[in-house]
């Protein structure tokens, strides 16, 4: 079975191209599109993993993250923050949000299956 | 004066003399005898104060005169006894102040006490220069807020630019993957340099975006514990992809316990991926090595050098001069060979620098370059925040409050007078540490400017003074300094402190926020001096706790009988009849004491034997001579901090 993804992510044109080769490396991808969305799908969809776009519409990405980690269902859930320029304020608030790990946009794909896999406890 | 009066003069050319020389003044000038009547005046002063001819040289005092003025209007809504009392109060003490008349003239008055009795007062007209002042001030701040529009402006720029590249980067990889799955391999490799270009223009968004937020001094410090192996592991991995691509080798040398150091991941990452990327860039077929070693300096401070070393093309003496500047790379024939802004070094030196650390280089031309970063462990770094004083609150300034400022040089005080002159301050001026606390005990200032080196009685003694005396460890003292004797200042009780040259609008705004501030808690000093004692008592009471005082090792045991134990006590070892030793001994076996905390204070060179000792007994060691006293301060509050924390829970 394949691993599952909850990939949330407000812009279209990067929320196809990084689902599509997410499917591409084996991965089963669901997507939501605000920080709201995120937060109920991750309890809905029960994902193994959360890639989390940061500046999300309705509710942001540290806050969907901060709600994802109070819930008890869904807090061992790990989230990857992904934000576009490696700025400190942005990594450290990630951190500080219960991100599990950190990676910037745009993704080296290769880097992130490897920070996925890492989180998974999968080589 | 008199000893440069000409003996030759009759008293009538003397006084014809003085006439012309005060008529000649650019300054208004009145003089006042022992009395306070106006004796002496010139035409300047009437014009500027408007003075009727009737009113002047009669029998009327300076009290007449100022209640005129108030009267006619010349203090605005003040109250006029008000305004009277507070210039009563300092005549004795030479002082300054800026007065603006209704007219919008800008007067400075200065007087002066003349030996004898009675006092000279100065107006001098500076309506143009405040003119002028005025005129650069809103120069700076329309060129600052153009500054803070443009790096908004980047700022949204950059991620409106960034968010179409994320897409063109993206789909040329997606797609160069389908051409490498056809095994297309032209297409794979056009798609591929689609891809590069694209990461390229991305990093140098990043860069301009990186340098406009630091020129707007908008680039903010996280500090955390790094663990520098896995920092190094994760650089390792994002350039090893550069490294190869020149056919170079990556060497790490981390030693296995290197630990970990208090600084800025993300901005620590950025500088190591910009110095490897360059030795990648600048080297073929050869190796890069990033190297790591700690050390502790002079001032116990752990450091780390992480040292970036290559076998590259290596730079000239006057390559290297240019580095680090903005837009400039070694040549410009760089720029066609291998790409680049010239922006990487500058941003990493300024990371470096605001990380509190420096960079250096050695390099030569055809052999390689090595680039070496020295950060500190920023240990005790505030949140940024407390550091912050609202500067426009400051420029609002309270009139009426009063700055002592202590300083043997004139230079200091004509331009602290400028700047806190404007700002409605009244101010009173002492050339050395004994006028100083004359004038202080004659007419307590709200605040007191002091200068750190002053000849005969420094700033530290006036400090040391004043924080033992009732009547004036309350006023928040500013410590001015060229030296960082900065710990030193707190631990005596310095409210803040600011180096020279001296920053004004920070000045200004600091003793806004000294004008008003105040906690209890038991500090027991053992020390033989009184002296000794009298500074740190100044030191306790100052941090808001109670001090109690003891003579030596026997007078401590006596007052802990009576007492009931303090939160601290502070302790000097050489005592006559009980020392330190003793005292400790003793007091570490008595159950009720044997957990209060204990500073030791010495100026003794202890053996390994005492040190061993004392390191089972107390807290921690401060020695009294040299700089380590300068963490007394701080360390008294954590200390009795943790001495009150640790008290309930003993009870439970
Ligand atoms: N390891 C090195 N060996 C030789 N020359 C170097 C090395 N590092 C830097 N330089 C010289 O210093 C210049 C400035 O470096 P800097 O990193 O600031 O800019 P850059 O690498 O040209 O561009 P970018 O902004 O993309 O980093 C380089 O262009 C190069 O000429
Ligand atoms: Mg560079």
């Amino acid at each position: 079975m394949p691993v599952k993804i909850l990939l949330v992510e407000d812009n279209e044109m990067n929320r196809d191209m990084l689902s599509r080769r997410l499917l591409r490396n084996g991965f089963e991808v669901v997507m939501a599109v605000d920080g709201g969305q995120a937060v109920a799908m991750a309890a809905s969809e029960s994902p193994a993993i959360i890639l989390m776009d940061m500046s999300l519409p309705v509710i942001d990405g540290w806050e969907a993250t901060r709600q994802v980690k109070a819930n008890p269902a869904t807090s061992s859930i790990p989230v990857i923050a992904l934000t576009a320029h490696a700025m400190a304020e942005d990594e450290a608030k990630a951190r500080a949000a219960g991100c599990d790990d950190f990676d910037t946009k745009p993704v080296d794909i290769q880097r992130l299956v490897g920070k996925i896999n890492a989180l998974l406890g999968k080589a | 004066m008199s000893d440069t009066k000409n003996q030759n003069l009759s008293a009538a050319q003397e006084h014809a003399l003085l006439r012309a020389t005060l008529e000649n003044m650019a300054q208004g000038v009145a003089m006042y005898d022992a009395s306070h009547r106006l004796v002496t005046w010139n035409e300047r002063f009437r014009i500027y104060l408007e003075m009727p001819d009737e009113f002047l040289g009669t029998d009327r005092t300076f009290s007449d005169y100022i209640r005129y003025l108030g009267e006619r209007g010349e203090f605005g809504d003040a109250d006029i006894e008000t305004e009277l009392k507070k210039r009563l109060a300092v005549l004795e003490t030479s002082h300054s102040f800026e007065r603006v008349r209704p007219d919008g003239m800008v007067l400075e008055v200065r007087r002066d006490p003349v030996p004898g009795g009675g006092f000279i007062a100065i107006y001098t007209d500076i309506t143009e220069r405040k003119q002028a002042e005025l005129a650069i001030r809103k120069a700076k701040e329309d060129a600052e807020s153009a500054s803070k529009v443009k790096s908004a402006f980047l700022a949204n720029m950059s991620h409106e630019l960034r968010t179409p590249l994320n897409a063109i980067i993206g789909y040329s990889e997606l797609l160069a993957e389908d051409a490498g799955d056809r095994g297309d391999s032209a297409s794979l490799a056009d798609l591929e340099k689609i891809g590069a270009a694209g990461r390229h223009l991305l990093g140098l968004i990043n860069e301009i975006l990186d340098l406009s937020k630091i020129e707007a001094g908008k680039m903010e410090l996280y500090i955390e514990k790094v663990a520098l192996a896995a920092a190094v592991d994760e650089v390792r991995s994002l350039v090893s992809p550069l490294i190869e691509k020149n056919g170079n080798t990556l060497v790490i040398e981390c030693p296995a316990d290197i630990g970990a150091l208090r600084t800025d991941l993300t901005k620590l990452k950025q500088c190591l991926i910009n110095l490897l990327s360059n030795a990648a860039k600048f080297t073929k077929s050869g190796a890069v090595t990033l190297r790591l070693s700690r050390y502790v300096d002079d001032e116990d401070a752990p450091h780390v050098v992480f040292e970036v070393r290559d076998s590259g093309i290596g730079m000239t003496e006057e390559q290297i001069g240019r580095l680090f500047q903005a837009f400039t790379q070694a040549d410009s024939s760089t720029t066609r060979n291998f790409g680049g802004t010239g922006l990487g070094l500058t941003i990493t030196r300024h990371f470096v620098t605001m990380l509190g650390g420096t960079i250096t280089v050695t390099s030569t031309s055809g052999l390689g370059s090595t680039f070496t970063v020295d950060l500190p462990d920023r240990a005790g770094v505030a949140p940024h925040e407390d550091h912050v004083i609202d500067v426009d609150d400051g420029m609002r300034a309270a009139s009426a409050v009063t700055v002592l400022i202590v300083d043997d040089d004139d230079a200091v005080h004509d331009v602290l007078s400028a700047t806190l002159g404007r700002e409605g301050y009244l101010l009173l001026h002492a050339r050395d540490g004994a006028e100083a606390l004359a004038v202080m005990r004659r007419t307590p200032p709200d605040v007191v400017t002091l200068d750190v080196r002053m000849p005969k009685v420094d700033g530290w003694s006036v400090l040391g003074v004043m924080k033992s005396d009732p009547e004036l460890q309350n006023i928040p003292v500013v410590m001015l300094t060229i030296v960082d004797d900065r710990n030193l200042g707190f631990s005596l009780g310095a409210s803040e402190f600011m180096t020279k040259p001296i920053d004004r609008n920070r000045l200004t705004a600091l003793l806004r926020k000294l004008t008003s501030s105040t906690k209890n808690a038991t500090v027991l000093i053992v020390d033989d001096e009184p002296d000794v004692r009298g500074v740190i008592k100044g030191t306790v009471e100052s941090a808001g706790m109670k001090a109690a005082e003891a003579g030596n090792g026997r007078a401590a045991l006596q007052w802990l009988e009576g007492n009931a134990p303090p939160a601290l006590i502070l302790l000097d070892l050489m005592m006559p009849e009980m020392d330190g030793f003793e005292f400790l001994e003793k007091i570490r076996k008595v159950e009720r004491w044997s957990d209060i905390p204990t500073v030791v204070l010495t100026a003794k060179d202890l053996s390994e034997r005492e040190r061993s000792f004392l390191a089972e007994r107390t807290l921690l060691v401060l020695s009294k001579t040299g700089q380590p006293i300068g963490s007394l301060g701080a360390a008294l509050s954590a200390l009795a901090r943790r001495g009150q924390a640790v008290k309930p829970q003993a009870k439970e």
